[in-house]
């Protein structure tokens, strides 16, 4: 019984925990200007992020190795110090997004500036790495996340024509009103939504955090079979709402109120307040997320101390660069730029750092000196190989196309 | 002189390490288990002549044994190249060494060693200083 509770709670976790203001941010504008043409690139960006969190989090596992060691180990100082200074940087971004996402769903909720919340929501966030237990932050954000199911119940009382929407999304094709170009630099926006490398830093130390042996290898891989896809449905939600009821009336989605727009008029202010609620714990927790990243690549390329299983003092520089990071992303955020323009650009940059991320985790997952007996399976292999060479092709393309469409405008 | 002629070199005993594979970038791990540091690079010293093989004196080749693990300006250096004064290498003694696997374990404290200092000095400067840094997390 107590094991079932656990499994069920590490699904309903990994389902919450799965979203982040990028997912709902490039999940809505996509759906807004392309309706479900793009909801292929979810589903392959979801399998990719399951066979390559998986595959991180048994390495960690097996070998007790997080990802950026291996990164370190495999590519070496060169090629890891530059995977560290691009993964460091994108990392930074995405932390400035969700705090700012914070700031901006509390907006929603209190009419209160944003500017006044990001100070307060960036104090919330160092005091619970500071203070709170790893496994109590991960399920509390986790559960309190799930309110974001909100979407999918506004997208049933919406009550749009289903057959249409499944016809959109099984026959994708480029919009009249949009280039070629322009929906290919979304595809890939959306492509690095869902497969933010931060993900398998936090996943991979994660394991490490809960002192995951061979055996709570079965678990980890219901939470992320299970959970991440049904996660990854809640994506698809947003971008069916945004495509009910944005794209018709030509709203193009520049601010979190636009976002939740169709949840306010299919479910009143009752589902709103839920899915601000979720909207907040999925920032939260993924501010949680990029700041201990953050802590993980550089602690783990440098060889420190790290980790929230010790105190502060027993992990003080692994402690100094969240408190830094995090005093750097709230300056960033201070200078007025727009938060939601930020998770735009950093789910583009997050598909650059991609391969330089996955490969190592690829080639430690062959190593019998790591995984004994636990080494990668051959369709495993396949599989992770057909990702590589997708998440290399868009990362090569994803900068001329930004260039060549002024950033998807 | 064919290739199949030339005697064979002996085996060596004990495990074989290609040190670029199995040393360099590994973590480092003190006797509980905490990491140290990673290894960013190595000094080698040579075993002293009268120890040698005799057929060291002919081919003129020397046994290098690992001195010392390096850290610290050795990762600059190993980046942008270059040579490092030896008086700024931060060095974790060979002899500390406990077991070469997937990472490096030492059989010493990480804090006795100087390669931590500054692992120490943000602590007691810093972290020591804000509330709660002293205790487990709730």
């Amino acid at each position: 019984m107590n094991r079932l509770l656990g499994v069920a709670l590490g699904v309903l976790t990994a389902i919450g925990g799965f979203l982040d203001i990028g997912d709902l941010v490039t999940n809505a504008v996509v759906g807004s200007r392309f309706g479900l043409s793009l909801v292929w690139v979810v589903i392959v960006g979801i399998v990719g992020i399951c066979v390559f969190a998986q595959m991180s989090g048994r390495v960690a596992a097996v070998s007790g190795r997080a990802t950026f060691e291996i990164i370190r180990e495999r590519l070496g100082p060169r090629a890891g110090g530059a995977n560290l200074v691009a993964s460091f940087l994108i990392n930074l971004l995405t932390l400035t997004a969700e705090v700012g996402g914070i700031a901006l769903a509390l907006q929603l909720a209190s009419s209160v500036e944003p500017r006044l919340w990001m100070p307060l929501a960036a104090l919330a966030v160092w005091l619970v790495l500071w203070r709170v237990k790893f496994k109590i932050l991960e399920n509390v954000t986790g559960l309190v996340g799930l309110c974001l199911i909100g979407f999918g119940v506004a997208l049933f009382l919406l009550g749009p024509d289903w057959g249409e929407l499944l016809s959109a999304a099984t026959h994708p094709h480029v919009p009249t009103t949009e280039g070629h170009a322009v929906y290919w630099y979304y595809a890939i926006a959306l492509f690095g939504a869902a497969m933010t490398p931060y993900e398998v830093f936090f996943f991979s130390s994660g394991a490490v955090e809960e002192k995951w042996t061979v055996k709570d290898l079965g678990q980890s891989r219901i939470n992320v079979l299970v959970g991440f896809p049904l996660g990854g449905l809640l994506s698809i939600a947003i971008a069916a709402c945004a495509t009910v009821v944005l794209l018709p009336r030509h709203i193009e989605v520049a601010a979190l109120s636009q976002i939740v727009l169709p949840v306010a008029q299919a479910g009143g202010k009752l589902l709103l307040a839920v899915v601000i609620l979720g909207i907040v714990a999925a920032t939260f927790g993924a501010a949680l997320e990029t700041s201990l990243s953050s802590g993980y690549t550089l602690a783990q390329f440098f060889g420190w101390s790290w980790g929230k299983f010790r105190r502060p003092e027993r992990a003080s520089r692994f402690h100094l660069t969240m408190i830094v990071t995090l005093i750097i992303g709230l300056g960033i955020l201070m200078t007025g730029v727009d938060p939601v323009a930020v998770t735009e650009y950093s789910v583009v940059f997050s598909a650059v750092a991609l391969p330089l991320t996955y490969l190592p985790i690829l080639i430690v997952a062959n190593d019998p000196g790591y995984m004994g007996e636990h080494v990668n399976s051959r369709s495993m292999n396949v599989l992770g190989v057909v990702y590589l060479t997708v998440i290399l092709v868009a990362a090569l393309a994803a900068i001329p196309l930004m260039i060549v469409t002024g950033a998807g405008r | 002189m064919t290739a199949s002629s030339l005697p064979r070199p002996p085996r060596p005993r004990g495990r074989v390490l290609d040190a670029r594979l199995h040393l360099l970038s590994r973590q480092v791990l003190d006797r509980h288990d905490v990491p140290v540091t990673t290894i960013d690079d190595l000094a080698f010293s040579p075993v002293p002549r009268e120890g040698a093989h005799d057929r060291e004196e002919v081919t003129g080749a020397r046994t290098y044994v690992v001195d010392a693990l390096l850290t610290g300006a050795a990762l600059v250096v190993r980046v942008f190249g270059g040579r490092a004064p030896t008086s700024v290498w931060e060095r974790v003694g060979w002899q500390h060494v406990s077991d070469v696997g997937t990472a490096i374990h030492l059989g010493v404290d990480g804090d006795e060693l100087d390669v931590t200092w500054t692992e120490r000095w943000v602590r007691d400067k810093i972290i020591r200083h804000i509330p709660g840094g002293r205790h487990d997390p709730e």
